[in-house]
């Protein structure tokens, strides 16, 4: 409202900061850009030649060409975590299909297959999500094991070929010395969405991304739009694949998995808005750039290898700074509001400083006929309809397990190994789980885990003794890492994507510096029982798990934390006008969920009995997975912890059938994903 | 505080010292400007291998030959690109790399030999003709290891195999060799398979997801690429005595390496399950030399001496008959013949024990901790 109308007054000022904050945010990406070319102009020695640029521009034009998908889905309101799984599987098609022999081959013909893969793919997502209206996120991350399972099936190793006709096309210059063909590429897939954009199509998605209801009472189709959208995002994940392919002359079934994170920083360095209806992708393109542009900024700066990460989650934490800074940015607001409150309080206005009357409306008491008490099912049947389906599910796996494999059912150590392998998951989904019913997410767990691990292992070092102060210490320095997520979060305004997959890559740094590469020390022996010794036939973790369990169901279900936690996930507007401390809240979600990665991380120690760097790693996709196969919604405000203990046993369960058939790798994933997949159609909103 | 940390933190200030030592003598003109290009650094045979290319750089030898850049490209072959691209841009006359994928840098690397860099590839392969290769024989590796366990068992019983990055050609060459030989005898049986992704971690929360629906004593053999130490620690766990450990043919871990020292060894620092226990283990390792070889084979090329595009390493093996503990870890003691590290010296059982080799005199044990070469 604010924004508005200081752009009305202002409307003849061109100053940047009177902008609309999409255009200005675009704007700041591309002057971060030039900076940093101008950087390396000025630190490398001679100045940018032609090549320099037409090195840089092919060497992020995968990356750029595949985040301009990813913005168009996450300007609908999307998400789509297949999108690096599709890249690698065009990859692998078009170099399986290619003749070696063939002396021409038609780089139209082979364009359009990679595209047609990935809008074929794209097709696929976009009905679960338009037409059975499940979640993006965890239709994608289906998706995401499916496509891994196929492109293993199509190559199982590197190698291949693509026929050099690509390369000359793809890599080549449009005119020699001037301007090199991977910027046209990017060119002519920007000019295409702006004529998208000015069509009704175009209007449609940000009508969709801002608010469907609203969309689809204007008489916008919202399904056809959804659906249309993953399609093109494919389409764009297919070409950024056939220009990898172009770029390699070959193939590789694992090229294009670690692009993904790096992807959705694109998107949000380039001003878009996660959450949808705001941003578009020419800012993605320079995102996209920035963070290829980090690499030589390293190398000229001679950064050492420890170090890297740590200046790459600065950068990039900058970069979105730099994008934010206005009068109506969150750190200005914060300031401001400070300074209020400050003076108010100089002043002795601040309501705890008043006199401390009752001023709560009078309500008729209640003492006439009791309130009628529902039932227990009617009462808790939202929670039960999306929790139920993955206990049910987990039932089936059980099922199948013992049918497939014996000894299951009636096998005490069956259920003790879920139980206990179950505990790092269930950890992770009580903090992934809080800051996703607030509409975040944690991207930082994998590395919480690694430095509370490798921290627990180097000071304990074997002794039972240490173990009374370490544990402490660490558990604290997680709830630091968190609470400096949510500080970022909330006061510096920096979105929950980009502060957490910094806080990552600085924690991966610090972890490297601390370690030297290598992690002392060892788990105690205390801890190691605690993980791996045996009560009769159970393991002491579990007892602590059901514990866990408890206190984490009090937590969300029965204390204000939890319900203020509910209520910022149901709309931040509405709790912040309720009286819900929000910015607090959300500091202490993060808080929480540090702990809970820190905890994960010792009890991984007491487990694996040492810690390993990148011993998190793996757990970062399925806390989310969880998450939502638990009944959770990722936009936040409706989720329930026994839910996503149902998904935390289901996954465990599924996997320890998956590792004791000898089916191959591929299949595991492919059958992974697709149960995923039915257990949430399960949670299918009914049409209201 | 351990002889071990105390070892640690004197080479670290040694370090510190010689590179601010090296800063003062950077601009010195006939230096070679050599550049490492490592991919993820989040594991420790990464560290490890790094240390030692750093450690080959401070040795006498070639400290006033060579300028070493190690930087880092992260798990994104694209970013591996960039970065070799900048590094040709830079003036670089040698490139190390640890390759992310054996095919997608084929582009740039025949860029940069365009330009007379020369491209060594250590542990991974790159399989454009102008780059050299230094590495093992991944199939060797896998049928070696897979012969050893099938004699072990005379050819029968149930196994289990724990792989490691799927889609990688290291693993699908090492267990399709493995898996050759297993199809030879029939009696052999697979009975669970599962993706360990070269991480002891993995392997435990893996071997316990297959022992939830399965008893040790259902089985006879385990066949990992990485996992034997924590394989053995979990037969512990389910109260098996030390005599009773399945064989296991699997990774060069200085764990794994401990327990197949016959039991009662002294070895200072040990706690079980990080003890000496004669655990019947074969153990081989990808060894992170190769990295610090391929320097000093870089820096030959750089002078003009023949240096052939592809070095073949020996497979380090080492069995319960070969096994010896070092005191100290000088080249020269392993040169006689030990290849397993006190724990009071290596306290984390996942690091990689081979890291001798024939051709690297100058770097031993402390060269992999901490990066101080011999002298």
């Amino acid at each position: 409202m604010t924004i508005t109308t200081s752009t009305a007054t202002s409307r003849n000022w061109t100053s940047l900061f009177s902008m609309s904050p999409e255009r200005r945010s675009v704007l700041i990406a591309i002057a971060v850009f030039l900076g940093l070319l101008g950087l390396v102009d000025f630190v490398s020695s001679g100045p940018l030649s032609y090549f320099d640029i037409s090195f840089l521009s092919s060497g992020g034009a995968t990356s750029a060409i595949a985040a301009i998908g990813q913005t168009i889905v996450v300007l609908s309101g999307g998400f789509d975590l297949s999108a690096g799984a599709v890249i690698s599987l065009v990859n692998v098609v078009l170099a399986q299909g290619m003749d070696p022999a063939a002396a021409q081959t038609s780089v139209v013909y082979w364009t359009c297959v990679g595209i047609g893969v990935g809008m074929l793919t794209g097709a696929f997502n976009g009905i679960f999500i338009a037409f059975f209206r499940l979640q993006p996120i965890v239709v994608t991350l289906s998706t995401m094991f499916i496509i891994q399972g196929l492109t293993l099936l199509v190559m199982d190793k590197p190698g291949g070929f693509v026929a050099p006709d690509l390369g000359t096309f793809y890599l080549g210059d449009a005119i020699p010395g001037w301007l090199p063909m991977p910027l046209v590429v990017i060119g002519v897939v920007l000019l295409a969405w702006l004529w998208l954009k000015n069509t009704r199509f175009g209007t449609a998605i940000y009508a969709v991304g801002s608010d469907p209801d609203a969309a689809a009472a204007i008489g916008v189709r919202v399904k056809l739009t959804k659906f249309l959208v993953y399609v093109i995002a494919g389409g764009c994940y297919g070409l950024a694949g056939v220009f990898i392919s172009a770029q390699t002359g070959s193939a590789d079934p694992l090229v294009g998995n670690p692009l993904l994170l790096s992807m959705f920083a694109a998107v949000v360095v380039g001003g878009t808005r996660l959450g949808g209806g705001r941003g578009g992708p020419l800012g993605t393109v320079f995102g996209a750039y920035i963070l290829m542009m980090v690499v030589n900024i390293l190398l000229v700066l001679n950064v050492s290898a420890y170090y890297s990460t740590i200046a790459e989650g600065t950068i990039l934490i900058l970069a979105v700074l730099a994008g934010s800074i206005s009068y109506s940015s969150t750190l200005a607001k914060q300031l401001r509001s400070a300074q209020a409150q400050f003076s108010a309080w100089r002043q002795g206005l601040l309501p705890s400083q008043l006199d401390r009357t009752d001023r709560r409306m009078k309500m008729p008491s209640s003492a006439e006929g009791k309130p009628v008490v529902s039932s227990f099912l009617s009462r808790n049947s939202e929670t039960i309809r999306y929790a139920l389906p993955a206990y049910l599910c987990l039932l089936a796996v059980v099922i199948v397990t013992q049918l497939w494999l014996g000894r299951a059912i009636l096998n005490p150590t069956y259920w003790n190994s879920l139980a206990v392998l179950s505990t790092f998951l269930a950890i992770l989904a009580l903090g992934q789980g809080t800051v996703i019913l607030t509409g975040g997410l944690d991207l930082s767990v994998p590395w919480t885990i690694g430095i509370a691990g490798i921290l627990l292992a180097g000071i304990v070092n074997g002794s039972d003794a240490a173990l009374v102060y370490a544990l402490p210490a660490v558990l604290l320095i997680a709830c630091l890492i968190g609470f400096i997520n949510g500080v970022g979060i909330v006061v510096l305004g920096i979105s929950p994507i980009v502060m957490t997959l910094a806080m990552n890559g600085i924690l991966q740094g610090f972890a490297l510096v601390y370690s030297q590469g290598t992690p002392a020390g060892f788990s105690s022996p205390m801890l190691r029982w605690f993980m791996t010794g045996k009560i009769w036939t159970v393991t002491p973790v579990v007892p602590f798990m059901v514990l866990f369990v408890v206190a984490a169901v009090f937590l969300l279900g029965r204390t204000a934390f939890g319900r203020r936690v509910y209520g910022i996930g149901n709309g931040l507007r509405a709790a912040q006008l309720s009286g819900i401390a929000v910015g607090r809240t959300l500091i202490l979600v993060y808080v929480l969920s540090g702990l809970c990665a820190g905890l994960v991380g010792v009890l991984l120690t007491g487990f694996s009995g040492q810690a390993s760097l990148g011993m998190g790693d793996d757990y970062l996709l399925p806390s989310i997975a969880v998450v939502v196969v638990g009944g959770a919604l990722i936009t936040g405000g409706r989720g329930h912890y026994l839910g996503m203990l149902g998904g935390v046993l289901l996954l465990t369960a599924l996997q320890m059938f998956l590792a004791g058939t000898t089916l191959p790798y591929a299949t595991r994933a492919i059958l992974f994903g697709l149960v995923v997949l039915g257990a949430v159609m399960a949670l299918r909103e009914k049409r209201s | 505080m351990g002889i071990g940390s105390i070892i640690r933190r004197a080479a670290a200030c040694a370090c510190l010292v010689s590179s601010m030592a090296m800063i003062g003598h950077a601009d010195a003109a006939e230096k070679h400007k050599i550049f490492l290009s490592m991919s993820f650094i989040g594991n420790d045979w990464q560290a490890e291998a790094a240390n030692m290319v750093k450690a080959m750089a401070a040795h006498k030898n070639y400290a006033d030959k060579v300028d070493l850049q190690v930087q880092v490209a992260g798990p994104n072959a694209q970013r591996q690109i960039q970065q070799i691209n900048a590094m040709v841009q830079a003036g670089a006359e040698a490139i190390v790399i640890f390759p992310i994928s054996p095919t997608a840098l084929n582009q740039v690397v025949k860029n940069a030999c365009d330009k007379g860099v020369k491209v060594f590839a250590y542990d991974g392969e790159i399989t454009e003709p102008c780059a050299y290769n230094i590495a093992i024989d991944q199939e060797e590796a896998g049928r070696v290891t897979a012969e050893w366990l099938v004699k072990k068992l005379n050819g029968k019983g149930n196994i289990i195999a724990i792989t490691g990055v799927p889609g990688t050609s290291v693993d699908n060459l090492r267990t399709k060799a493995a898996k050759e030989v297993f199809a030879k005898h029939p009696d052999i049986k697979i009975v669970g398979e599962a993706v360990g992704m070269w991480s002891q971690a993995v392997a435990r929360t893996e071997l316990s997801k297959i022992l939830a629906t399965r008893n040790w004593d259902d089985i006879n053999g385990l066949w990992m690429q990485v996992g034997c130490f924590t394989a053995n620690s979990m037969q512990l766990e389910a109260g098996k005595k030390p005599e009773q450990l399945l064989p296991c043919a699997g990774e060069g871990s200085n764990g794994g390496r401990i327990q197949m020292l016959p039991a009662g060894t002294e070895a200072e620092g040990a706690t079980p399950p990080y003890a000496p226990m004669g655990a019947p283990r074969i153990s081989y390792a990808s060894p992170p030399y190769s990295g610090a070889l391929a320097l000093k084979l870089a820096v030959d090329a750089i002078e003009g001496k023949e240096v052939p595009k592809k070095t073949v390493l020996p497979l380090p093996l080492v069995t319960n008959e070969t096994i010896k503990l070092c005191q100290e870890g000088t080249w020269q003691e392993m040169k006689d013949g030990c290849n397993a590290f006190k724990p009071s010296i290596v306290s984390n059982p996942g690091w990689f024990a081979s890291i001798f080799s024939e051709k690297t005199p100058e770097i031993g044990l402390n060269a992999a901790l901490v990066g101080q070469p011999e002298n």
